[in-house]
């Protein structure tokens, strides 16, 4: 069941990374459900910042997974399921690799692989209400 | 001395293999359902377990179709980043084995670095070949850089897209407008039947000289939406002044940044690389540049746009004549910088 809710504009991202981070802090594994254009990719970039990546996050549609490293020399998944049409895809990717490394995921489309997220998987939706969105997880 | 080159491509969805002679292409076969017909076997879309699949038919087809022999050939060269990593292990573990077998030096090239040594495939119908140092527009599905390159071996990043890569942009304006995937060459044709002023769609404020589209995906995607609630058949009545537009906002915001780094680096040999080079729009306009400001404009042949092994192998060849060899401990990347 989904207990924080919150509404936030674009100056708040930061703000809510960090409560998202913190709200969830032996979590690893994140989904992001939303329509496109709802700032998934952006709400991942501002949570890397908080995370200290050092590297540009920016979106792994075409790549299917972009790997970032932190100031401390770790690394962080961002995944995009856009383009997958099947689940054996991800197979083919070797997902569990990354799922089940123990590093920071964060997965936009989910529901492309619904079935392989794993247990404890935080699930975060992001909605549209005029010039402000909505966070749930 | 003739030098054979074989160049090994895995780094995303295609599996691709090419023999070079010197710079000169003798065979670049990409795998499609049709090397698969000819083997009788199926292809899944994406990844490395199609990569597998392929990996040694197109190898097989680019040696037949290049008359040589295997143990006519002086190296191999094969893509060891960036990309998705289960996919460049597949030919990273071929190119290993393969050299051993053969005896031959085993060569990594970088994938982006290959996009633009494509320029220096020997192609009649483009004689001249860029003069360094040059700056190179590197436009795909996945990558939007601005390159300095200062010769064969040594290029720098001067800018790049903080978010989406402009491939990336034309696909999802299409996704949106409910064209099919991918929607990139599709918009493309509809543009030029449209008014690229038709829609003035907004330009970011990026600082330097580094691009940001996924606000141009947005404005698209609530510009339509708009219309829509005033018209349902808003977007089928007019999709080709909405490709026109989108098409001319993505290459104005490509131009402003290319135009800024000639400026700030005093640059006049301007080439471009990469799919989305294929872009009639974009070439177009680098040929106005051209007349305009005095620039020397490079564009490649559409088949060594894309993803191919011929620039793959193109790249190795130079990296074979310096000598610069791997040794088998080498590992894949997937980060650019890596």
């Amino acid at each position: 069941m989904k207990q924080v809710k919150r509404t936030f504009t674009e100056e708040q991202l930061t703000d809510v990374a960090n409560h998202l981070l913190k709200d969830n802090p032996n979590k690893r594994i994140f989904a992001f459900y939303g329509k496109m254009g709802v700032g998934k990719t952006t709400l991942i970039k501002a949570l890397c910042q908080t995370l200290g990546v050092t590297d540009i996050a920016g979106s792994p549609t075409f790549s299917i997974v972009n790997q970032y490293l932190t100031e401390d020399g770790e690394s962080i998944f961002h995944f995009d399921f856009y383009r997958m049409k099947k689940e054996e895809e991800a197979y083919d990717i070797g997902y569990e690799e990354y799922f089940f490394s123990g590093n920071y995921c964060f997965i936009e489309w989910p529901e492309k692989i619904q079935a392989l997220l794993p247990q404890g998987c935080v699930e975060v939706s992001l909605e549209e209400h005029q010039s402000v969105r909505e966070i749930k997880y | 001395m003739e030098t054979y080159i074989l160049g090994i491509e895995s780094s995303c969805d295609d599996t691709s293999a090419a023999v070079l002679r010197d710079n000169k292409i003798l065979a670049n076969v990409i795998a499609n359902q049709e090397v698969h017909k000819f083997y009788g076997g199926v292809v899944p879309e994406l990844a490395s377990r199609a990569h597998q699949q392929n990996i040694i038919p197109v190898i097989h087809k680019a040696l037949d179709a290049a008359k040589i022999h295997k143990n006519q050939l002086h190296a191999v060269a094969f893509t060891n980043g960036p990309g998705l990593l289960g996919s460049l292990l597949v030919g990273a573990s071929f190119a290993k084995s393969f050299s051993m077998a053969l005896g031959i030096p085993l060569i990594e090239v970088n994938h982006m670095h290959a996009h633009i040594l494509a320029h220096f495939i020997e192609d009649p119908q483009q004689p001249q070949k860029p003069e360094f140092p040059f700056l190179c527009l590197t436009v795909s599905g996945g990558h939007t850089q601005i390159v300095l390159v200062k010769n064969h071996f040594q290029m720098e990043v001067i800018g790049q897209t903080i978010d989406d890569a402009a491939g990336e942009t034309f696909d999802k304006a299409a996704k949106i407008m409910g064209l099919p995937y991918p929607g990139g060459p599709l918009i493309d044709k509809l543009a030029k039947k449209g008014n690229p002023h038709a829609i003035p769609f907004p330009h970011p404020k990026i600082p330097e000289l580094n691009f940001s589209f996924s606000g141009l995906k947005t404005s698209v995607l609530y510009y339509l939406r708009d219309q829509l609630k005033k018209n349902p058949q808003y977007i089928e009545e007019n999709k080709e002044d909405i490709s026109a537009s989108v098409q001319y906002t993505i290459i104005e915001i490509l131009m402003n940044k290319l135009r800024k780094a000639a400026q700030q680096t005093g640059i006049r040999h301007v080439a471009i690389a990469g799919g989305v080079s294929a872009n009639s729009g974009l070439r177009q306009t680098m040929l106005q540049e051209q007349e305009q400001s005095g620039w020397k404009v490079y564009i490649p042949k559409f088949e060594y746009s894309t993803d191919n092994a011929a620039m793959i192998a193109m790249a190795g060849y130079y990296k074979f004549q310096e000598g610069d060899f791997a040794h088998q401990q080498v590992t894949p990347y997937t980060r650019y910088s890596d």
